[in-house]
């Protein structure tokens, strides 16, 4: 009988305190739940979804810090549209789509092209450089080597980029087009601006991998591999010009055709090259004539 | 114009002599944890004043008219702590709504107030103080906030100026801080006996 009334004893107790602590706990939820309505932060749904849409790289070729904030600043501002370098058309017209917008095509993804072939054999150096192995500090040195124009191949451009896609190959910035996502970061990095982002319409691209604006005389001097600025190529092909001793390809009017393969077995020095996931090896410089005196 | 008195004296207490970080050593995470910039550790700072006053009010009467009168003082703790995480989640909610980049500077110790065991201690200090009325308890709770506000903003000051200082290697980081805390805690020693 003891026993029994000092459970029940204890029972009331307890309830009271059960009964009180639900209380408290039902009126705290309610305030909570009022609280959580008239503060509720309002999350545009669509933010979430362009974040999907993009490739969740954060390589930063946009601008921003990642996707996710590319992504916010795109739905507020449609004018990003197309940032995303990685992410391409396909990126951009999904987004588009949930934005209502009709974007025309940006055309063909643009991939580096690196305006130089010119490897450590095909360069001339007046002495040895031991400063700082950077490209930006070998560039402020007037004479690290004889082309001013050419590749440093301090790698500048592979430290800036994130997807291991460019490698120094013998002094030559080399990129891997089957890692590249096309964003940018390389052209950026270049002291010299030997990289160019080009519309790749093909899988693989004729380019002129030079930028030497030397005259063909002193081009041929210093490098066996230079653009002299002949004009042989714009003989055979119209999507070739010459410009300040420099041919350039126009990348709108490339196509695999006979003309454009005359024009690449015609260059003298070999300077026209395949580039692109599936490029053959670059053709060798016809033999050189004679020198008639260097300068 | 005792009352006054009164009050004022418990706020100055509360405050300089029985700060609840430099005597108590109670809410060091937050104190060691966000005290990298002024204005974090200030805002912080203002967030937990806001809990601490709010909860040490809220305990105080739940304490006073509910549980002692049914002599149920052993579910204070339960009891105290609900109405800090109600408190906790009230303010995170505003912050989120009205200071979006205070939100996300913050992170996780937004949050983490709720287990910030100056609220809770102070809470129970007020009961262990034998806290007579309601304007003392509002006093007191808005005092211990104020000196963990001051606390925290004096330990970000003085991070922000050893980040130009040369310090040892070893004690680098964490093991300075500490050793600041233990300094800053002892300076306010000075204090003790005042009132």
């Amino acid at each position: 009988m003891m026993v029994l009334a000092s459970v029940v004893s204890t029972l009331t107790a307890a309830l009271l305190a059960g009964l009180i602590m639900l209380s408290l706990g039902a009126i705290f939820a309610t305030i909570l739940l009022i609280a959580s309505e008239k503060l509720k932060v309002p999350v545009d749904p669509r933010v979430a979804e362009a974040y999907d849409a993009l490739p969740h790289l954060d390589c930063g070729a946009c601008g921003y810090p990642g996707c996710s904030g590319y992504a916010k600043a795109v739905i507020e501002n449609p004018e990003l549209l197309g940032k995303c370098a990685p992410g391409g058309a396909e990126a951009a017209n999904k987004i588009a789509a949930l934005l209502n917008l009709q974007i025309s095509s940006d055309g063909p993804p643009h991939r580096p092209v690196v305006h130089c072939r010119a490897h450590t054999g095909n360069k001339t150096f007046y002495g040895q450089y031991n400063g700082i192995q950077s490209c930006t500090s070998a560039n402020a040195l007037a004479n690290v080597q004889a082309c001013k124009f050419g590749c440093l191949g301090f790698g500048d451009c592979v430290r800036a980029c994130k997807f291991d896609a460019l490698h120094i190959v013998d002094g030559l910035a080399t990129v891997d087009y089957a890692k590249c996502t096309g964003c940018g970061a390389c052209a950026k990095a270049c002291p010299r601006n030997l990289i160019e982002m080009a519309p790749f319409g093909q899988e693989n691209m004729m380019v002129v991998a030079c930028s030497s604006r030397e005259n063909g005389r002193n081009t041929r001097a210093f490098c066996q591999v230079g653009c002299i600025g002949c004009g042989l190529c714009v003989k055979q092909s119209d999507a070739f010009k010459v410009e300040g001793n420099l041919a350039r390809m126009d990348y709108g009017k490339y196509e695999p055709s006979g003309q454009n393969e005359a024009a690449y077995n015609k260059c003298p020095t070999g300077v026209i090259v395949y580039r692109g996931k599936s490029a053959p090896a670059p053709r060798e410089p016809k033999a050189k004539k004679p020198a008639t005196g260097t300068a | 114009m005792d009352t006054i008195l009164i009050l004022l004296t418990g706020f100055i207490s509360v405050v300089l002599v029985n700060n609840l970080v430099f005597t108590k050593f109670l809410g060091i995470c937050p104190y060691i944890g966000v005290s990298g910039r002024i204005d974090m550790a200030f805002g912080m700072g203002l967030a937990v004043t806001f809990v601490m006053t709010l909860s040490g009010t809220l305990t105080w009467m739940i304490d006073h008219w509910l549980l002692m009168p049914l002599n149920l003082e052993v579910v204070r703790y339960v009891a105290f702590i609900m109405v800090i995480a109600a408190a906790v989640q009230l303010v995170e909610m505003y912050v989120k709504r009205f200071f979006p980049s205070l939100y996300d500077s913050f992170g996780i110790f937004l949050p983490l107030i709720t287990t910030n065991c100056a609220i809770l201690g102070l809470c129970l200090f007020l009961v262990v103080w034998g806290t007579g009325s309601l304007i003392e308890a509002v006093v007191l709770s808005f005092g211990g906030g104020i000196g963990f506000t001051m606390a925290i903003c004096i330990m970000a000051g003085i991070r922000e100026n050893l980040r130009m200082v040369d310090v040892p290697e070893a004690l680098q980081g964490a093991p300075i801080t500490l050793i600041t805390a233990g300094l800053l805690a002892m300076a306010f020693m000075g204090f003790a006996g005042m009132i």
